[in-house]
């Protein structure tokens, strides 16, 4: 009866193919009110006066060409799961990884580069401008995290063959969470460039 | 059966997935930080209306916070703090949204749970684990945050300021950053859920007005609330990891900090931005439960079902944009002190437009006075009361003299705390049989009813004429000024009112353990509602119907409709949503 | 010992309130009646209290304004404070009656159409010229508050031109105390910061600023001439501190890194406020209206309103920096 019909995994796996992409969807519109505040929370401080400009690290800016590129290469992925081509999803997703954990290196360096310029994210050396250039790019990481962990989850699937030319909303949820990572990166890289840097 | 025993258990009670007994873990932890509130409020209105008297309950319940049964000055804040940050927070967010949106919800959109019950499962526990540091933020050296609920830096951001900005303020911040999580998760999913969910037939114009309060709150909550975790991460930073962004310029405990740069205005931006959303994810659930419990009780349509909803939207939307009134002192540009005063003002008329609506309901009808129809007319009263006094407070020239007296306090208490709390109140003596399957006591309701409006009444209102004598809010005592020495017994009769308050709310306490466990059973449709929470049956199981989910033809509020002949279309005077459409018959309130 | 007879009296009434619940509860039952419906008695008797209540609502708000009408602040000592007060007049005439009307229709309509089982409800759902009216009403009563309001904010809210005659006076804020320094002959404040505090210079007033020579510090009083506009500007040295003046109806935050501003123009000295509330006590006082610390409560300054002639005077005894 009814209380089968709640257990069974026909049911739950429905109710996944149904909500996961509304769920991520509104998830997105939090992250950006979370992002929009920190954004916001530069525009509103630095409505003062005078600062002191910080030169934008060049590894942000070869980060931003990377996670741009493993949008395409990830997207790939699904056009080849649609065509049932195993062989090269795994190849994307595989790529996408390691352009990811790429994106986290340059940004790693980007931060060595400020650092070594003189620019710390906290203390009494710190200005307020170089703590939300940190803060906002780790803020940004931190996300991506969650990105990365989704990929491998995704690498897992695709090597089992979990997906299909019907199925493969779980690929579509990650690339979709994927694809708002860059939008968002591209949009920060900007900002900063043209607000602190 | 019995070899699984403890992991049936585990699995019906405690790691539920089930909305309904979700429900109920949010309504039962509500309430218990609710009571601490309560409690914490009792504590403090007893140093205010007899300021330096030691009272043996303070000494039992306070332990080292007092000296000889007095409470020190410092933790009177402690205690004005956790109370504002309980009870908007703990009891009127995550008590009242959590309990009912989880409730009614999949009930009356006839769905078998929510979009994903493992997220309702988790937004509960992270519910439930930032309570329980919140409460355990009470007992670390130098007590619990005591910078007031607004936690406005520098005063939040330095121990030498005031000692509960030590390890109390961080716990503050840890509960409330689980508490943020928690309140987007729910969020996330009862948007979806409501979205994408609904039986067959039941569009969104045939949605209990209900289920729009609770869907606008939802969104309000998933664009507010993030907000104020980044502000909450800001300060973290500044307070444990030598940033800047709120500091600037201090000079304390006889030395320069090195903070520069900073702005505590940008605190007070970011947490606004978030704050008076806030007030409307606390007050959209109460009117929501209170159109659905006004509308069934008075046996009549609710009036302007569409300009309800229109209305809810636009004090969503205007939400929004006029944060800048809490700030009107701080310097601010006066012209957009000036833009900031247009759109407070504006909410005034969608909020008209609902009280009328309420009244328009009421006219003709014939209502049973149950506990729930006197806490929601109890609701519209407090929401006319307090909202009135808005258009003071709204206006930046008068805002200026009464900015943060007690005509604040008068005014936010009646409009949002009393209002929402009712509204909770209302929701739980309606849908009592829901949750727990028996009837709750009318005459103890009643009694409840009755001495918490007049009590609530009696300490709140009398707040206004403090206010406009000019007594400001937060003062530990009033006897270092010769100009409040008259105001002595004001303040004392209100402490004697809250004191009636807290003892009317034990009649509720008792009602509701007795009725959970030894009240009548209830029927299944007890109120001759049309909603489809009524269709299901009394006893719960996970999945609410047997069978198929049943269809919706209809709006929800067709009551005492009546054909040509003045008849009861189906010689009833309700027609639930699952009755088919007549020939002649129109949908939507038509005749 | 008093809380164990407390604690045992209240578990003694659970018990028996619990035990009387079941004992109805059986009667009721024995006579085949639902507890938990009402009898159509007690809804009447409901809709009668609700009226009754508005009554006792209204007779306690009456009561108020009568015994404690002369609690609330004397007339304002400001120029600004009478515009003011009398915006703050005419919306109460506004929203008094409001609140009483709607509140009365409420109680009245639940008192007139409690329960009936002869009765039918009307099936009234929508009539959109009501709503029309009820929109569109507020909405006038709004446009002319607001516009009141926004003049007045206006005026408030503009400095006054450093041409113009006018007393300049940085007030300072800090745990849990004020200090007001007047700008002197020059009418120009030093500048200052507070990493320059040191000493007996407590709120950091650069020395070297030749601006800052004829300044003029005072703790636990200071003095306003009587009908000369002042020009104020906050200061704080810790957290937010209000600088709340309510017989002048002005308040203004006062926030760490931030400088804030703010003028009136005094029209009554002291003695004419004693003479005016018939108390020989009065006296105007300045106090913190943020929460700022433990002491929050007691953190204030006299304000003593005189004659020029009289200012004068006082001002030269003043201490220098």
């Amino acid at each position: 009866m009814a209380t089968i019909v709640s257990n069974n995994s026909h049911y739950k796996d429905e109710l996944k193919r149904k909500n996961s992409k509304p769920l991520l969807w509104i998830a997105l519109v939090s992250i950006v009110m979370f992002f929009g505040g920190m954004t916001s929370a530069v525009i509103v401080s630095q409505g003062g006066g005078s600062f002191i400009p910080i030169p934008m690290p060049i590894g942000f800016t070869i980060s931003t060409y990377i996670i741009i590129v493993s949008s395409f290469v990830f997207h790939f992925g699904l056009i080849a799961i649609k065509k049932e081509n195993y062989g090269l999803a795994k190849i994307s997703v595989v790529l996408t990884l390691i352009l990811g954990l790429s994106f986290v290196f340059t940004q790693y360096m980007g931060w060595v580069t400020l650092h070594d310029n003189g620019f710390y994210l906290t203390g009494k050396e710190s200005t307020q401008e170089s703590s939300f250039l940190y803060l906002i790019t780790g803020l940004h990481i931190a996300h991506l995290i969650g990105g990365l962990i989704s990929l491998i989850v995704v690498l897992v699937k695709t090597v089992k063959k979990r997906y299909n030319s019907d199925d493969s909303v779980g690929y579509q949820v990650s690339l979709t969470y994927w694809h708002f990572l860059g939008g968002l990166w591209v949009y920060l890289f900007f900002f900063l460039r043209y607000s602190i840097a | 059966m019995s070899t699984h025993h403890t992991k049936d258990f585990l699995f019906t009670y405690i790691f539920s997935t089930d909305h309904k007994m979700i429900s109920k873990q949010f309504l039962i932890t509500g309430f218990l930080m609710g009571f601490v509130g309560l409690i914490m409020s009792t504590l403090f209105r007893l140093q205010l209306g007899w300021p330096g008297e030691s009272f043996e309950v303070v000494e039992l319940l306070m332990g080292s916070w007092q000296e000889d049964g007095v409470m020190a000055p410092d933790k009177y804040l402690s205690l004005v703090t956790m109370h504002g940050t309980i009870m908007v927070f703990f009891l009127l967010t995550a008590g009242l949204s959590g309990t009912f949106s989880n409730l009614l919800i999949p009930l009356q959109i006839g769905a078998r749970d929510m979009a994903s019950g493992f997220m309702n499962m988790l937004s509960y526990w992270f519910f439930f684990i930032s309570s329980v540091i919140m409460l355990c933020s009470l007992f670390v050296e130098g007590g619990a945050a005591s910078a007031g609920w607004t936690i406005y830096p520098p005063l939040s951001a330095l121990p030498q300021a005031i000692p509960g900005s030590g390890a109390g303020m961080t716990l503050w911040l840890i509960a409330m950053s689980i508490f943020i999580v928690s309140s987007l998760i729910g969020s996330l999913n009862y948007i979806v859920t409501v979205l994408n969910m609904r039986t067959k037939g039941m569009s969104m114009t045939r949605l209990p007005l209900t289920i729009w309060a609770f869907f606008l709150t939802a969104i309000l909550g998933v664009l507010s609330f993030p907000v104020l975790l980044s502000a909450a991460l800001l300060l973290t930073f500044d307070r444990s990891f030598g940033t800047s962004f709120f500091l600037s310029d201090i000079y304390i405990g006889g030395q320069v900090l090195d903070h520069t740069g900073g702005s505590p205005i940008l605190f007070e931006h970011l947490f606004w931005f978030l704050g008076h959303p806030e007030v409307y994810i606390v007050l959209l659930p109460a009117l929501g439960i209170t159109s659905e419990v006004i509308s069934t009780m008075t046996r009549k349509p609710i009036f302007g079902y569409r300009a309800m909803i229109g209305s809810m939207m636009a004090i969503s939307f205007l939400s929004f944009i006029v944060w800048g009134h809490h700030m009107f002192l701080t310097g601010m540009n006066p012209f957009l002190g000036s833009v900031f005063t247009f759109t407070t003002l504006l909410i005034a008329i969608p909020s008209a437009v609902k009280v009328f609506n309420y009244l328009t309901t009421l006219w003709k009808g014939n209502i049973k006075f149950t506990p729930a129809t006197l806490f929601s007319i109890g609701l519209v009263s407090t929401f006319i009361t307090g909202g009135v006094t808005g258009l003071v407070l709204g206006n930046s020239a008068l805002d200026i003299n009464v900015h943060d007296t007690y005509f604040v306090i008068g005014h936010f208490h009646i409009v949002m705390g009393l209002s929402a709390i009712f509204g909770m109140f209302a929701g739980v003596y309606h849908w009592f049989p829901k949750l727990f399957g028996r009837m709750i006591n009318n005459k103890l309701g009643s009694l409840h009813f009755w001495i918490t409006i007049v009590s609530s009444y009696g300490v709140f209102f009398p707040m206004h004429f403090l206010g406009l004598a000019g007594v400001p809010r937060r003062y530990y005592t009033f006897s270092e000024f010769p100009m409040f020495e008259n105001m002595v017994d004001i303040n004392e009769l209100i402490s004697v009112f809250a004191i009636a308050a807290m003892i009317g709310q034990l009649v509720f306490f008792f009602n509701f353990v007795y009725s959970a466990f030894r009240g009548p059973k209830a029927p299944m449709n007890p109120w001759k509602s049309n909603t489809l929470e009524w269709t299901t049956p009394v006893e719960h199981f996970h999945g609410n119907w047997y069978g198929d989910i049943p269809t919706v033809h209809r709006w929800p509020y067709d009551y005492s409709k009546v054909d040509a002949n003045g008849e009861f279309v189906y010689g009833e005077d309700f027609i639930p949503q699952t009755t088919p459409l007549g020939d002649n018959e129109k949908d939507g309130g038509e005749h | 010992m008093m809380t164990i007879i407390v604690v045992i009296a209240a578990i003694l009434v659970v018990i028996t309130a619990s035990q009387l619940l079941k004992l109805a509860e059986l009667r009721a039952k024995s006579k085949g009646e639902l507890i938990y419906e009402l009898t159509q008695e007690e809804n009447k008797a409901q809709g009668a209290m609700l009226l009754l209540f508005f009554f006792v609502f209204m007779g306690f708000f009456a009561w108020q304004i009568f015994a404690w009408g002369d609690r609330l602040l004397p007339v304002s000592a400001s120029e600004h404070g009478v515009a003011t007060d009398f915006l703050m007049a005419l919306t109460f005439w506004v929203i008094t009656p409001v609140f009483i009307l709607t509140n009365g229709l409420l109680f009245f309509f639940s008192y007139k159409y409690s329960y009936d089982p002869k009765r039918k409800a009307l099936f009234f759902s929508h009539s959109n010229k009501l709503e029309m009216i009820w929109t569109i009403a507020p909405s006038l009563v709004l446009t002319v508050l607001i516009l009141m309001g926004l003049s007045s904010w206006n005026q408030i809210t503009t400095p006054i031109a450093e041409e113009a005659e006018h007393v300049l006076i940085e007030l300072t804020g800090q745990q849990f105390n004020w200090t007001a320094r007047y700008a002197g002959a020059d009418k120009k404040l030093g500048r200052s910061h507070v990493t320059l505090i040191g000493g007996v210079n407590g709120t950091g007033v650069d020395t070297n600023d030749v601006n800052s020579k004829d300044d003029k510090l005072a703790k636990g009083e200071f003095h306003l001439p009587v009908g000369v506009p002042v020009q104020f500007v906050f200061r704080s040295l810790d957290v937010i501190h209000s600088a709340y003046f309510p017989h002048f109806r002005s308040q203004m935050n006062c926030v760490p890194g931030v400088v804030t501003q703010f003028n009136f123009v005094p029209t009554k000295t002291t003695k004419e406020m004693k003479a005016l509330t018939n108390n020989e006590d009065f006296n105007y006082i300045l106090l913190c209206n943020k929460i700022c610390g433990a002491a929050h409560y007691n953190m204030q300054m006299d304000i003593i309103v005189e004659s020029q002639q009289d200012y004068d005077n006082w001002l030269a005894e003043q201490k220098g920096i």
